[in-house]
C-alpha cells in the first residue's frame, strides 16, 4: 500500500516537472522596466491586464513585471543587457525591455546584434501608430510620448512667453519667478539646460555624441549664466532645487511662476490636485525635447512570441487609454476618452528627441562648475 | 574517579565550549566580514585607481585636495557637523540636567515625550520640517494672519541643514547623556550640598566630571552620524555650493558616473570619521587612569 502511494506520488510529481515544459502555453514572459514609481504602477496594471487578456494574450503567457527602480543606484537596464553581452549569456530572461529613446543610440551602437528586430505581422496594432523612435526602429516600438514642456501659474502669468527670447525677456522683467531644477537630478532641468546650450548650436549636435561638440559650449553657457542671477531666490541667493519635483513644488506654492517640467507629471499632479487647478502647460519654440519610450525585445531573450503579444496589447487602445488614465502619458494611439483632452496640444510626431550620450558627464560637471558655483 | 581523569575532562568541556562559542560567532562575523570589511576594503582600494588607467595613482586625492571647489565641500562639511554635534551636545546636556534633576508634572512628561522623534523616519521628518520652515509653510503662513511677512530662510540655507540636524540629535544625545545622569546617586549631590557646596559648584566638581565621558561619547557619535548623512542636505540644501560630502558622493556616483571619485569621497569621510574614533577612544582611556587613582 504505501509502496504503491509512493509510487503514485512520485508519477504526479514527475508530471509535474514534464507538463510546462511540455506545454507551450503559460510561458513565463520578464518584462524588464526601469524608472519613476509612476511607471511600475502603469506595468502592474498592465500585466495583470494582459494576462487576463482572451484577445490579446490566446497563448496564456504569464507576463510578469520585472522592475528596477530608478536613483536606486542599480544598474540601468541598457548596463544589465551589455553586461550580459559582454558575459557571453545566449539563454536570458530578458524577454521584453522598456527603453527611452536617448538609452537606444547607445546600446546599439555597442552590441549590435543585442536586439532582435520585431515582427510587425505579429502586431497588428502596430498600423494605427506613425511615431517611430528614430534610433534602431525596427529594434524598438515607440508606445508612449513624453516630453518637457512649460508649466506656469496662469493667475499671475495670463501670457506666457512663446519663444525663447521671450522667455529670456520674461525672466529679467520678472526676477526670481523661474527656476529649474539641477541637472543630472530629473529630466526637466536637464531638458532645460541641454537645449540652451543646443538652440544655439546646428540641429545634428542634438543627435551626436561626438566629444567634438564641447567645444561648442560656451555660448550656452554663457546664457545660462546670463539668466542666473534672476532665478529663484531663497536666503538672498540663487538656488537650484533637486529633482523634478523640486520646481513643481515651488511653483505650487507660488514662490515662482514659471518653470520647465514633465507633461505626464504635471498632468497627473494636476488630476490628483496635488497642483493648483491654475497651473498650465504649453510649449516653448523651439521647443524642450521629448521622447518616445520603447520596447524591444533582447536576442538572447526566452520568450519573443509573448514578447509580441505583449506588444500589440500595449498598442491597444484600453492599454493606450489606460496609460493616459494611469500616468498621464501621451497615447500614440487616437483613443476616444475625454482624458485625451488634456494632451491634445502635444503632437508627438513633432517632439524634439535629443541623444548625445556619455557627453551627460561633462555636462553636468561644467554646469556644476561655472553655474551652480555663481554668487 | 581520579584527579587526572576530572581535570581532562574539565580541559575537554571548556575547549568544547570553546568551539561552541566560535559557532556562535561565525555567522555574524561572516556577515561583517562580506558586507562591512569587504567593502570598506574595497571601496579603498579603488579610490587608487583611475578607470581605463593600470595600476597604483593618488590622482583621485589630488583631485580632492586641490580642486577649491572640493576642499571647500570638505571643510563645509567638517564645519556642518563640527556645529551640530557642539550644539546638540550642549543644548542636549542641559535638557538632560532638566530632565534629571528637576521633579516636576511637565519633566517627567517631557522625559516620556523626547524620544518620540527617535521613531519617525527620517524622510517623513524632514519633509514635515520643510513644509514648516520654508518660505511659505506653516510659520510664514500664521504670521500673514497677523499681518505680519515672517520668512525663516532655512531653505537652500546653513541654518536650516544645521536645524535639521540638532531636531535628530538632541533626542539621541539627551538619551545617552540621561542614563549617564541618572548614574549618579541622589546622596552624593545631596551631601555635598550638605556641606555647604552651591549648585554651581556641585555642577562643576561632581555632576561634570563625573558625566564627561559620556557626553564626549554622545558628541562623537552625533560628529559620525552626521558626516555621511544625505537625506537631510540633499533635500534642503539643492545644488547649493560648497555641498556636504554625502552629496557629493551622490553626484560622482550618479551624475557623473565616476565610481572611483566616489569611492575617494568615502575613505575621506572615513578618515574625517576617524578623528573622532580618535577621541572617543582618548577619553575612554583617560577614565581608566582617573579610576585607578
Amino acid at each position: 500500500m504505501k509502496r504503491k502511494l509512493s509510487l503514485l506520488l512520485g508519477l504526479v510529481l514527475l508530471l509535474g516537472i514534464m507538463l510546462p515544459a511540455a506545454a507551450t502555453e503559460g510561458k513565463k514572459l520578464n518584462v524588464w522596466v526601469a524608472g519613476s514609481d509612476n511607471l511600475r504602477v502603469l506595468y502592474e496594471g498592465w500585466v495583470e491586464m494582459f494576462n487576463n487578456s482572451a484577445e490579446y494574450n490566446p497563448n496564456k503567457h504569464v507576463a510578469e513585471l520585472q522592475f528596477l527602480p530608478s536613483g536606486a543606484g542599480g544598474q540601468s537596464i541598457d548596463d544589465k543587457l551589455l553586461a550580459a553581452v559582454g558575459a557571453g549569456q545566449t539563454n536570458t530572461d530578458f524577454d521584453l525591455v522598456e527603453l527611452g529613446d536617448d538609452q537606444i543610440s547607445r546600446l546599439l551602437s555597442e552590441a549590435p546584434d543585442l536586439m532582435m528586430a520585431y515582427d510587425p505581422a505579429k502586431i497588428p496594432n502596430l498600423e494605427k501608430v506613425s511615431a517611430r523612435t528614430p534610433n534602431g526602429p525596427e529594434f524598438f516600438m515607440a508606445y508612449r510620448g513624453t516630453t518637457v514642456v512649460m508649466a506656469y501659474n496662469s493667475k499671475n502669468v495670463p501670457e506666457p512667453p512663446k519663444t525663447t527670447e521671450e522667455l529670456t525677456a520674461w525672466i529679467k522683467a520678472n526676477p526670481g519667478r523661474f527656476s529649474y531644477n539641477t541637472p543630472g537630478t530629473g529630466g526637466s532641468g536637464d531638458s532645460f539646460a541641454r537645449t540652451s546650450v543646443y538652440n544655439l548650436l546646428p540641429d545634428e549636435a542634438f543627435m551626436s555624441n561626438d566629444p567634438k561638440w564641447e567645444a561648442e559650449w560656451d555660448p550656452g553657457f554663457a546664457y545660462l549664466a546670463e539668466i542666473h542671477p534672476f532665478l529663484y531666490k531663497s536666503s538672498g541667493r540663487v538656488v537650484y532645487p533637486n529633482k523634478n519635483q523640486g520646481t513643481l513644488d515651488l511653483l505650487a506654492e507660488g514662490q515662482i511662476d514659471m518653470t520647465p517640467a514633465w507633461a505626464d507629471m504635471t498632468l497627473s499632479q494636476l488630476q490628483q490636485g496635488v497642483l493648483p487647478p491654475e497651473i498650465k502647460i504649453y510649449q516653448l519654440q523651439p521647443s524642450l525635447t521629448g521622447a518616445v519610450s520603447t520596447l524591444g525585445i533582447p536576442a538572447f531573450g526566452s520568450n519573443p512570441e509573448g514578447a509580441h503579444d505583449f506588444m500589440n496589447f500595449v498598442l491597444s487602445d484600453e492599454a493606450q487609454i489606460y496609460q493616459l488614465q494611469q500616468i498621464a502619458a501621451i497615447p500614440l494611439v487616437k483613443v476616444d476618452d475625454p482624458a485625451t483632452a488634456l494632451v491634445a496640444d502635444l503632437d508627438v510626431s513633432k517632439f524634439r528627441t535629443q541623444s548625445i550620450g556619455e557627453l551627460y558627464v561633462n555636462f553636468n560637471l561644467r554646469w556644476e562648475e561655472e553655474i551652480a558655483t555663481l554668487p | 574517579m581520579d584527579n587526572s581523569l576530572m581535570q581532562a575532562q574539565a580541559r575537554r568541556k571548556k575547549r568544547n565550549s570553546r568551539l561552541a562559542a566560535y559557532a556562535l560567532v561565525l555567522p555574524a562575523f561572516t556577515v561583517v566580514m562580506l558586507i562591512v570589511a569587504y567593502p570598506i576594503v574595497n571601496s579603498f582600494i579603488r579610490s587608487f585607481t583611475v578607470r581605463g588607467q593600470a595600476g597604483f595613482t593618488l590622482e583621485n586625492y589630488r583631485y580632492f585636495f586641490t580642486t577649491p571647489r572640493e576642499l571647500a565641500n570638505i571643510l563645509y562639511t567638517f564645519y556642518v557637523v563640527v556645529i551640530t554635534a557642539l550644539l546638540s551636545t550642549v543644548i542636549a546636556y542641559a535638557f538632560a540636567l532638566y530632565l534629571r534633576f528637576v521633579k516636576t508634572k511637565a519633566s517627567r512628561l517631557i522625559s516620556k515625550l523626547y524620544l518620540i522623534p527617535r521613531f519617525i523616519p527620517g524622510m517623513v521628518a524632514v519633509y514635515a520640517v520643510i513644509v514648516v520652515v520654508k518660505d511659505t509653510g506653516v510659520i510664514n503662513r500664521l504670521s500673514l494672519l497677523l499681518g505680519l511677512d515672517v520668512r525663516p530662510a532655512m531653505m537652500f540655507n546653513t541654518t536650516g541643514l544645521v536645524f535639521m540636524n540638532l531636531w535628530f540629535n538632541i533626542p539621541f544625545s539627551t538619551m545617552l547623556i540621561v542614563s549617564s545622569l541618572s548614574g549618579i546617586p541622589d546622596a552624593v549631590v545631596e551631601s555635598a550640598r550638605d556641606v555647604g557646596a552651591g549648585k554651581l559648584r556641585v555642577f562643576f566638581s561632581m555632576i561634570l566630571p563625573l558625566s564627561i565621558k559620556d557626553v564626549m561619547v554622545a558628541a562623537t557619535f552625533v560628529f559620525m552620524g552626521n558626516v555621511g548623512s544625505f537625506t537631510t542636505a540633499y533635500l534642503i540644501m539643492g545644488s547649493t555650493n560648497p555641498k556636504m560630502l554625502g552629496i557629493s558622493l551622490f553626484d560622482q556616483f550618479t551624475r557623473y558616473g565616476n565610481m572611483e571619485r566616489a569611492a575617494t569621497i568615502s575613505v575621506i569621510m572615513f578618515m574625517i570619521c576617524s578623528v573622532s574614533a580618535v577621541v572617543y577612544i582618548y577619553t575612554n582611556l583617560k577614565e581608566r587612569g582617573w579610576e585607578k587613582r
